[in-house]
């Protein structure tokens, strides 16, 4: 029971795999260019964070930005706005989009450990809550301000200066919660402020995206 | 109302404006005996204003006479006074007094006032940079309501779809800004002669930057619109709901659950704002803030139904 606009994106995903691709591109590169350019340096676990929650961000800004963007440039917007009710229309993009950061979040875990020898977890469990938690709060904002840019002169340099900000209180309780997981090994007395914070600022943020979508979406 | 466009109401507010900026800096700062040997003894400063009451006069000295004062914590301690000032029992100074330890008294080295009406007390490691108070958290708490009226303005106008809501909500956020902008430069300035730089990135300051960013963002994304006015004040108004999502978290959870310097957070000393009421805190510092509050949100109202007016005026030429 599949919402169709998921499924529709999906399947052009699949066709495609256009979005995909530049993800785990972008991921590659990033990562290659920190490499090189701190080659045998040896990174705390704050510094891992950073870099980790940076790159994952920007892929998130790079990769998720199309969802509306490209509807507006191949003028098929009008069609969905015909057809489909807004709510749908929301959940469908939200929903493709949480499924990307994830592959996302995913892959950056993957090329990391794989990469860099200082990118330890000592608590998996903590580390995979924060990281699906900072992935939904990702995913909400991106989708509500892709789709308020879709519109906008400079598309491509607005989102960044839009979504940034408004995500620094998710950056700042991600990065902190991922270093406590990677320093110590029963890490729940550590993160727990983190993970309220990440919560608290996922539910506030879904549900406002929610409740403006069909603001934005209306002709 | 009508009373908040009346001439009266505005000469009022001036007036009441002058007498709290007055009582901001005339107030003299007076703290207790501890306060003397607690900073002597960590090398901070040799002198410190203290207020006390004179309880009893004991001998005489040259050109100095010994008292017996209390101070407002209620300890009662030898003080050496210039004889001139001829002060009688009951009489309250504020003097810079410092601690001879050898001898066991304290010695005024500068009367500041007798018997003055009102006294601040003095915040350990603020001295006379805790005026500042008086005005960078009235600041820093105007820019909050500011948004806050902002985002309430641009629901309404989601709502109703009437522009005057929209210019409303762009005005409450250019005199927010204003605000922050003011809250930044007051607080900088204060760091400058209290940590010795005028930034630092210390978490409050990292969040009043990012608060900047996101209504900075606000006005670039009005600019960049490219459609009709109504559809441009709706893209606007929810971009203002969504970023006053974050405000609070960047105003009132982080700078309180990290490690900072900034008085008030987590390991430091709230003077004046402390929730879970450790320290002491004065009720005529608070009443004088609280009262600074209210002003400047008095003068945030007034800057902003002026701006109203003004972006109410423009779109009628257009």
């Amino acid at each position: 029971m599949l919402s169709p606009i998921l499924r529709k994106d999906l399947r052009i995903e699949l066709r495609s795999r256009f979005g995909v691709s530049a993800i785990v591109m972008f991921l590659l590169v990033t990562v290659t260019t920190i490499l090189f350019s701190a080659p045998g340096e040896q990174m705390s676990s704050s510094i891992m964070s950073a870099l980790f929650w940076i790159s994952l961000f920007f892929g998130a800004l790079t990769g998720l930005a199309r969802s509306f963007i490209s509807e507006e440039e191949r003028g098929t917007a009008f069609m969905l706005r015909l057809y489909a009710e807004p709510e749908d229309v929301f959940w469908g993009k939200y929903l493709f989009n949480l499924l990307l950061v994830f592959s996302l979040a995913t892959c950056a875990v993957i090329f990391f450990a794989f990469f860099f020898r200082d990118f330890v977890v000592r608590d998996w469990g903590m580390f995979t809550l924060q990281l699906l938690l900072g992935a939904v709060g990702t995913s909400s904002i991106v989708t509500i301000l892709s789709a308020l840019v879709a519109r906008a002169a400079q598309k491509g340099a607005l989102l960044p200066v839009l979504a940034l900000p408004v995500m620094i209180p998710l950056v700042i309780a991600a990065t902190d919660s991922t270093r406590i997981t990677m320093e110590v090994a029963n890490s729940w007395d550590g993160v727990r402020g983190d993970i309220l914070i990440l919560f608290s600022f996922d539910v506030a943020v879904t549900l406002v995206s929610y409740v403006l979508f069909h603001v934005i979406w209306q002709e | 109302m009508k009373f908040f466009r009346s001439k009266a109401y505005h000469l009022l507010l001036g007036a009441i404006f002058t007498v709290s900026v007055f009582i901001c800096f005339a107030t003299p700062i007076g703290g207790s005996f501890n306060d003397v040997v607690t900073l002597k003894m960590n090398n901070v400063s040799n002198i410190t204003p203290v207020k006390a009451t004179i309880t009893a006069s004991s001998y005489d000295s040259a050109a100095k006479k010994f008292y017996q004062a209390r101070d407002l914590y209620g300890s009662e301690k030898r003080i050496l006074i210039d004889r001139s000032l001829g002060l009688k029992i009951g009489d309250v100074i504020v003097a810079e007094c410092t601690y001879w330890p050898s001898d066991d008294f304290y010695e005024a080295m500068r009367v500041e006032r007798v018997n003055p009406a009102l006294t601040f007390p003095l915040i350990q490691g603020l001295g006379e940079l805790g005026r500042n108070m008086l005005f960078h958290v009235p600041m820093s708490f105007v820019a909050f309501i500011a948004f806050l009226f902002a985002t309430i303005y641009s629901i309404i106008f989601i709502r109703k779809k009437n522009m005057e809501y929209d210019f409303r909500a762009r005005a409450a956020s250019a005199i927010g800004l204003l605000f922050t902008i003011l809250a930044t430069v007051t607080g900088s300035i204060w760091a400058r002669f209290s940590w010795g730089t005028f930034w630092n990135w210390d978490p409050r300051e990292t969040s009043i930057f990012i608060l900047l960013l996101i209504y900075v963002a606000y006005f670039l994304l009005r600019s960049l619109l490219e459609e009709g006015e109504e559809k441009k004040a709706r893209i606007a108004a929810v971009y203002n709901i969504i970023a006053f999502v974050t405000v609070p978290f960047l105003m009132f959870v982080l700078p309180r659950i990290t490690q900072s310097l900034h008085p008030g957070s987590s390991g430091t000393e709230a003077p004046v704002i402390n929730l879970s009421g450790k320290t002491h805190t004065d009720p005529i510092l608070s009443y004088v803030l609280w009262t600074n509050v209210v002003l400047f949100t008095l003068l945030f109202i007034w800057m902003k139904d002026l701006y109203t007016i003004v972006l109410r005026k423009e779109n009628e030429e257009l």
